[in-house]
């Protein structure tokens, strides 16, 4: 009889619930490892989180889930709060003035930005450490539920705090995917990151421009000759 | 040098030979050198032999009695052979003189304060 059949139906649901964040060549490996042995349902649990925890502790000895998380994701998620309010006031002063060409220009152009960046940023997170990208996630999420439980209700809706949401969450899932891009939009995306940052007033735009590194560490590890 | 449970996971691997694979090293480290192993550290010392190239380790097909699942196989090399000896070696010289060395384990093991 199989350890698998021996441990109740729910334990063994468990064990396989939580060996779904091994890789897979490993997940089959422990999981028919358990299989094959009768050591309940806790201890197998324990030997698949055990041996996550000392992935991701591996995972942390090396620059890469520092640089996504505590050099990018955390001071990225300000950065693109405060692009999400440039971008979302100038496109409600657009609502009450439709037929003024350069607010809409403004309002284009801010969006763009915004969610070229936001997208840029999100694959470089995805791209230089797939492996720990709930840390990274976290670290985005921080500043978020900060702002939101500090200024409650100050005319600020969720949607015009957290438009960069979207498009950073698609840059970090094909960044996980792709690892690189090619060149040509590489290039083009650390170009229109350093125009980012002049969305900002009083100085913040400083701040942005230290954010740079992600478009350019892209450009550096994209692919080079043809697809 | 290798380290200690590295030296088990070695003599484990050289004992079962073909039949070297996660779960039988396990059950052979816990029942022979009688200390608990988990799957992490045991695979997380297997990778790190592995990148020292003192063992070679290859996925199995998969077997009916795992639920259709394959195994790691793990293999010594030459030199992980080396290094294990390396370790015994030390293992036995600092123990020369030792009242647990060899020839002696049976005695101290009726001193009283070994209880």
């Amino acid at each position: 009889m199989k350890a698998e059949a021996r441990i109740s139906g729910v334990g063994w649901r468990c064990i396989e619930a939580a060996a779904a964040f091994l890789t897979p060549l490993e997940r089959e490996v422990v999981l028919g490892d358990l299989a094959e042995t009768d050591r309940g349902a806790w201890r197998g649990l324990g030997d698949v989180v055990s041996l996550m925890a000392l992935r991701q502790l591996a995972l942390w000895k090396n620059w890469r889930p520092w640089a996504a998380s505590a050099g990018l994701a955390l001071p990225a998620s300000l950065f693109l709060m405060g692009c999400s309010l440039a971008a979302s006031g100038t496109v409600s002063h657009l609502l009450h003035e439709p037929t003024n060409g350069s607010l809409l220009w403004r309002s284009a152009s801010r969006l763009f930005l915004l969610v070229s960046w936001a997208w840029m940023a999100g694959f470089a997170v995805g791209a230089v450490s797939r492996g720990t990208l709930w840390a990274s996630m976290l670290g985005c999420c921080a500043p978020c539920f900060y702002c939101l439980s500090k200024w409650p209700g100050h005319g600020l809706s969720e949607l015009q705090l957290f438009l960069f949401l979207m498009p950073g969450l698609w840059g970090a899932w094909r960044g996980r995917k792709h690892l690189r891009l090619g060149l040509g939009w590489a290039l083009f995306l650390a170009t229109m990151a350093m125009f980012t940052p002049l969305m900002w007033a009083r100085g913040g735009w400083i701040y942005g421009c230290w954010l740079l590194w992600p478009g350019w560490y892209l450009a550096a590890t994209a692919k080079r000759g043809p697809a | 040098m290798v380290g200690e449970f590295e030296y088990l996971i070695l003599s484990a691997a050289a004992h079962l030979g073909e039949e070297a694979y996660g779960a039988a090293m396990r059950e052979r480290i816990e029942t022979t050198a009688g200390r608990s192993c988990s799957l992490g550290a045991l695979y997380t010392t297997l990778d790190r032999l592995e990148a020292k190239g003192l063992v070679e380790t290859w996925m199995s097909s998969p077997t009916q009695q795992r639920g259709g699942r394959a195994k790691r196989m793990v293999k010594v090399t030459r030199n992980g052979a080396r290094a294990a000896r390396e370790f015994y070696e030390a293992v036995i010289r600092i123990s020369r003189g030792t009242a647990w060395g060899e020839g002696q384990l049976n005695r101290f093991r009726r001193t009283p304060y070994e209880g």
